[in-house]
């Protein structure tokens, strides 16, 4: 209970953002549930969305591009388009300086792009992998990439010393998520069985050492995500449930499951960890409160699956 | 085809024709380039000159004569880059515009589906220009170890610090939020579609207080959405700008055909549920409670409170009727008496069988239309209200179906003899909507305007001489009884306009 008074919705820094199967990017007023503005996604399903570090801009991969929208203006396309590579770009994701951005994709890469302006070097990186990547996530010491993908193999790649690490927890699985937590103590992944591993990665030197074993979902797991305070873990899966364990004996919180709700396919945590956004294959997007387990908010005007969503919360 | 020679007038024409038939707009952001026009016509004031110079010189003949007569000093030339005459009346802002494309020596085919082509690529690439590309490099060299350090140096993590949200606060600080019941039409949002056809309509919220209608919800849904979804998605718009105005289930609602100034035409079925929205060419839809609708539309008679001098035979017994019909020879005494029935209290509820009884108080006209034929109406004037009940209702023909109207004797301003002809006369009642508003909201019927200043409509009728008369007689009779605030808006605007203008009362009687 902070004592900088009650903010205004006036000019909050709150943005939940979703995208999907629609070439369609949505802004939300996230507490009235009234979308604000959408943005043009063309040709392409939107695979994943992040918000850059200053809050800007919020970034979006799919087919071929990672396209970057302006949230503050009422322009629908975007300001900037990185493109060059050949397939289907599935994470997206900045160093929280916003000096780089990582992206990794069907091309069996993960690329690090310069994103700074007028600098004397370029910092481009890229790293290759034996098969396609769906997941890439960054250390919260900046300095280390995960990368998951379809042979089920996790690599940690070292940016400083171009190392790299392999880690095989489940044979013939794709991974399908890594999340690491803010603490930067524990890293999870989702794979294509439902099953989700945690490894702890707080030892010295910090090596990845096999924590917990959760039969999460019974069907295609989705992904994966640490609240802000690393109690919670939520897992999404094909089986229409976002589920939420506790990190403290990974029990299962709460079972966030609905009628209409199909495929989960991403979710984000507020900022106090109260309350859970939702993306499903019903084209809605959800707010769950994590306490009572209820349903707080429904976001309706997709004509297809949300299959991406980003949020960003401001602390007051 | 001598007459369209003319390369100015051709593309003006062509330009005109692609303009008015593209509704997109696209084809006037192409053909928006240079001015060809300007161009045109410096070119032919300097072939002018020189023909006029040419002329002086050798003034017998030459090729170009056959534009004009010969020996007229003030003879007009004529060259192949003047536009016709006519042109620079019609357009004056664009006296001779041109296809930009086009040389100066032939008009081209129209190429309609290339131009388009060429519209879509400019669109893009102005879309293109805005947007910054960047193409994946390949790291030039590898980065030395002060690079390396500089951008990927490890940070420590530390433990995030416990922070209150701002949308935890904003959900507490927002807990009613009325459009979430109408939350599934959301989707048919047509201006958050990019690329999906959509259609815009302008919605009369008659359903509200009189006071929440002063202007049309503009909702723009997308081209396929069915005519109930466009009822919940206006419903969903109506309650995130008005979370104050509660609005009942979309169920209960239904959209009918209105005039652009929010008169809805009960005497039109609403619009079919199902259909989607892209079948309908209206763009001014008036939302209305469908259970009001249908007690106008199956029951016009049972508009009892508008027809209280025609009471209910249970009520006022047959004997009074009888004695109403057996009035006959003056329409006063006859008001008088209705008068004396309303002040009785014997406000019952007229039926089909006092109707028939009371037959000859209805009168049968014809109804004259602007555009349509005349139409028969029966014209019932009343103490309180003035009907119109089209007689042929032709429900085949949707369009040409007639209208039905309920006036409050409130909201007539007028009623005059226009012109007699050898067999029939015309005439003719003013009505103003504005002042059917407090009537219509008393009665249930929904028919509202709300405008700041009064607006007058009209009636033109046509009978027999001696009906026009009665039927013109008695409605001023009532008038001069009422004295209604409308009644005395128009007299005295009538007035005016004759002091101000003696033509007046022959032009309004055209």
């Amino acid at each position: 209970m902070s004592g900088e008074g009650a903010s205004t919705g006036a000019g909050s820094q709150v943005a939940l953002v979703t995208g999907g199967y629609d070439h369609t990017i949505k802004l939300w007023q996230a507490h009235s549930g009234v979308c604000l503005r959408t943005m043009q996604h063309p040709d392409s399903q939107v695979n994943d969305l992040e918000i850059n570090p200053n809050g800007q801009m919020v970034a979006a991969c799919g087919y071929q591009h990672i396209r970057m929208y302006d949230l503050a203006s009422a322009n629908p396309d975007p300001v900037l388009n990185y493109e060059g590579i050949v397939k289907n770009i599935s994470r997206v994701g900045f160093q929280e300086n916003g000096q780089w951005m990582y992206t990794g994709g069907e091309d069996c890469t993960a690329r690090i792009w310069d994103i700074r302006v007028g600098h004397a070097f370029q910092c481009q990186r890229i790293f290759q992998v034996p098969a396609p990547v769906n997941a890439v996530v960054l250390h919260p010491d900046q300095s280390q990439i995960m990368v998951g993908g379809q042979s089920g193999i996790i690599h940690i790649w070292d940016l400083k010393t171009d190392h790299n690490e392999q880690l095989i927890p489940e044979a013939e699985a794709s991974i399908q998520d890594i999340a690491i937590d803010p603490e930067g103590k524990l890293m999870a992944a989702v794979n294509n069985k439902g099953n989700c591993y945690v490894w702890s990665l707080g030892g010295s030197p910090p090596r990845p050492v096999p924590h917990k074993h959760l039969q999460a979902h019974k069907k295609y797991g989705l992904r994966c995500k640490f609240s802000y305070d690393s109690t919670m873990l939520v897992t999404t899966a094909g089986d229409n449930t976002a589920r939420v364990w506790r990190t403290s004996d990974w029990t299962l919180l709460q079972e966030l499951r609905h009628d209409a709700q199909r495929w989960v396919w991403d979710a984000a945590f507020t900022l106090d960890s109260r309350y859970l956004f939702t993306g499903s294959s019903d084209s809605y997007g959800r707010l769950w409160d994590l306490e009572k387990g209820t349903l707080e908010r429904e976001y309706c005007g997709h004509q297809k699956p949300i299959t991406a969503l980003a949020f960003r919360d401001q602390a007051v | 085809m001598a007459t369209y020679d003319n390369k100015a007038w051709l593309l003006k024409n062509i330009r005109d024709a692609f303009i008015a038939t593209d509704d997109t707009g696209l084809c006037e952001i192409v053909m928006a380039g240079d001015d060809f026009s300007k161009i045109f016509q410096n070119k032919a004031i300097e072939e002018r000159k020189r023909e006029r110079d040419k002329l002086f010189y050798e003034p017998s003949t030459s090729k170009e004569k056959e534009s004009g007569t010969d020996d007229d000093e003030d003879r007009e030339v004529v060259t192949r880059f003047d536009p016709y005459p006519d042109m620079e009346d019609s357009d004056e802002d664009e006296p001779c515009p041109s296809y930009p494309r086009f040389t100066n020596e032939m008009a081209h085919r129209q190429r309609s589906n290339t131009a388009q082509w060429l519209d879509k690529k400019e669109l893009a690439l102005k879309k293109a220009a805005k947007i910054k590309i960047i193409k994946w490099e390949d790291p030039p060299t590898q980065l030395n170890p002060e690079q390396m350090a500089e951008v990927f140096a490890k940070i420590e993590v530390k433990k995030p610090e416990k922070k209150k949200s701002l949308l935890t606060e904003q959900l507490k600080n927002c807990p009613n939020l009325p459009h979430r019941q109408y939350l599934e039409y959301a989707k048919f949002d047509g201006t958050a579609q990019l690329g999906l056809p959509v259609k815009s309509f302008k919605i009369f919220m008659t359903i509200l207080p009189e006071k929440h209608q002063n202007y049309p919800l503009i909702v723009c849904v997308i081209a396929n959405a069915k005519i109930k979804d466009l009822i919940g998605f206006t419903c969903y718009k109506y309650s995130i700008d008005h979370p104050e105005v509660s609005l009942g289930s979309v169920h209960d609602y239904g959209l009918c055909i209105a005039e652009d100034d929010g008169e809805v035409d009960w005497a039109f079925p609403c619009l079919d549920n199902n259909e989607p929205c892209s079948k309908f060419g209206f763009t001014c839809l008036g939302l209305i409670d469908v259970k009001r609708k249908e007690n106008i539309v199956h029951c016009p008679y049972d508009l009892s409170s508008a027809f209280q001098c025609f009471p209910k035979a249970s009520v006022s017994g047959q004997s009074h009727m009888t004695s109403r019909q057996n009035t006959g020879g003056s329409d006063t005494s006859e008001i008088i008496k209705a008068m004396n029935t309303v002040t009785e209290g014997n406000r019952g509820l007229s039926n089909r069988s006092s109707i028939d009884a009371s037959q000859d108080k209805l009168y049968r006209v014809q109804m004259l239309h602007k555009v349509r034929a005349n139409t028969p109406v029966q014209l019932g004037v009343t103490l309180d209200a003035i009907e119109v009940v089209p007689l042929v209702t032709n429900k085949h023909a949707f369009w040409a179906r007639p209208k039905y109207f309920l006036h409050s004797i409130n909201s007539i301003a007028w009623c005059q003899i226009l012109e007699a002809k050898s067999n029939k006369t015309i005439f003719r009642i003013v009505y103003s909507p504005n002042h059917d508003a407090t009537f219509n909201e008393r009665n249930n019927t929904a028919n509202i305007n709300t405008y700041p200043t009064a607006i007058y409509k009209k009636h033109d009728f046509e009978t027999e001489h001696d009906t026009a008369r009665k039927i013109v007689e008695k409605v001023n009779t009532i008038l001069d009884l009422r004295n209604s605030p409308c009644h005395r808006e128009y007299k005295m605007v009538k007035e005016k306009k004759q002091q101000t203008r003696r033509s007046f009362h022959t032009k309004h009687l055209s």
